[in-house]
């Protein structure tokens, strides 16, 4: 294997979905492996952490890792409390997460392991516990580079632009990408506006999706919220996720290379997942685009 | 002193130009970390924030600021395009006043500005110009 991989080992928004009609997406939530040589990088600690710590236990060669948490809902830290890394003595961990204080990020990962909620606290841990910093907006990690940015989810939550391996990865798994037209569009056709005012909307609106498109643009891959078709969109907008057919025509506004639909509804079986997946490269031929789009699936291994 | 805080040049532009009919001073940042040098080290009378923004969010701000004394009083309309439940209860939390979605029209950036500051409308100078 390439020493400078990514692999999936949690696809799916939500809850997990261990259903026999689903494994072939797989039924893990949030967790994504960056590695190159001896330096692991985890992106959410969703439940598909809990298969990569059972993994990391066996092997000699790394005794540290950094995660990264893009925000605290169950599906981005329930596989924390089974992470074996953390119950294992000569192990560091490196946390980031959303917070102004460790204390704060501290709080937020451990509060789910009390009680009434769970049996063994985050005292329990026999690993070494640290907190990561942006230093001027970047996280390092060895030779991988992350700039967290803000993305349109409930709360405060991050997406990371990740540099390893000469490649640019960005992760985005919770993303509403049509938050932003809407409220525009209907303040333009107010009848009162002046041609001052006017002008600064549009500019305002073209800033706008110039800004929801910066972290994307021009990245070699990029793994993004890809929840619901556009009839379950239609139901849930405003939950803070995104219709697949948005990130597809963002991914080729953005100019990005590869793209992964993620955080899949925990609703829809592997023969629902394979119909976005048709519709997905229906649209990039229409669109004359090169992007080349996969089903980010639990399991699979992307060399760097 | 009126402080604004977003990303978006344009939105600054209309802040600016809205409020030059008003006996107001206005200090505009597009970086919620300027803002906080400027903040503790001035009062404001009001300020205007966005959520979004590329390193630091409005919240990691304000939490901030609610963190000097000088600034836990201070009046928030809080101006945002992420208009979710989570984050009206958040922004309340932290004491903002308002919970705008973006974008303002001019006429109401005048009006919470008077509301909040009691400011008045700037004399007409002799070239006619406010």
């Amino acid at each position: 294997m390439s020493p400078c991989y990514l692999r999936f080992w949690g696809v799916r928004g939500s809850y997990p979905a261990p259903f026999a009609t689903h494994m072939r997406t797989g039924g893990n939530t949030s967790c994504v492996e960056v590695r190159c040589a001896d330096h692991v990088l985890i992106v959410d600690a969703g439940t598909g952490i809990i298969p990569l710590g059972a993994r990391l236990v066996e092997q000699d060669a790394v005794r540290e890792v950094a995660i990264l948490v893009t925000h605290y809902h169950w599906d981005h830290i329930s596989g924390l409390p089974f992470f074996e890394p953390a119950f294992t003595p000569s192990w560091t961990l490196r946390f980031f997460g959303p917070g102004n204080t460790e204390m704060e990020v501290a709080e937020a990962l451990s509060e789910q392991m009390r009680a009434p909620y769970f049996p063994v606290e985050t005292e329990t841990w026999l690993a070494d516990v640290h907190y990561l910093h942006a230093k001027d907006g970047t996280i390092e990690h060895g030779p991988i580079r992350v700039t967290p940015f803000h993305v349109h989810h409930p709360g405060t939550t991050f997406g990371f632009r990740i540099e390893v391996a000469g490649h640019t990865v960005v992760y985005v798994s919770d993303n509403e990408l049509l938050f932003l037209d809407a409220p525009i569009d209907q303040r333009l056709e107010e009848s009162d506006l002046d041609t001052g005012e006017h002008e600064l909307l549009v500019q305002m609106k073209e800033e706008a999706k110039r800004a929801s498109l910066q972290p994307f643009l021009d990245a070699d891959i990029l793994i993004h919220d890809s929840q619901y078709t556009r009839e379950d969109y239609a139901r849930k907008r405003g939950w803070g996720h995104s219709c697949y057919i948005d990130t597809v025509n963002c991914a080729i506004d953005a100019r990005v290379g590869q793209l992964y639909l993620y955080h899949l509804d925990p609703s829809y079986p592997d023969t629902q997942v394979d119909a976005l997946h048709r519709e997905a490269q229906e649209i990039i031929r229409r669109r004359g685009s090169a992007l080349r789009c996969e089903v980010a699936r639990e399991g699979l291994v992307i060399p760097l | 002193m009126v402080v604004v805080v977003d990303d978006s040049a344009a939105a600054i532009s209309q802040y600016e130009a809205s409020v030059r009919s008003l006996e107001v001073d206005i200090q505009a940042f597009r970086s919620a970390d300027d803002a906080y040098a400027y903040l503790r080290e001035n009062p404001a009378d009001l300020l205007f924030l966005d959520i979004v923004m590329p390193k630091k969010d409005g919240f990691t701000l304000l939490r901030e600021l609610r963190a000097l004394p000088e600034q836990r009083e201070m009046p928030v309309v809080v101006v945002t395009s992420k208009d979710y439940a989570q984050d009206r209860a958040l922004a309340r939390d932290l004491g903002a006043r308002e919970f705008l979605l973006k974008p303002l029209r001019s006429r109401e950036i005048r009006s919470l500005i008077e509301r909040y500051t009691g400011a008045q409308l700037r004399p007409i100078s002799e070239d006619g110009d406010p």
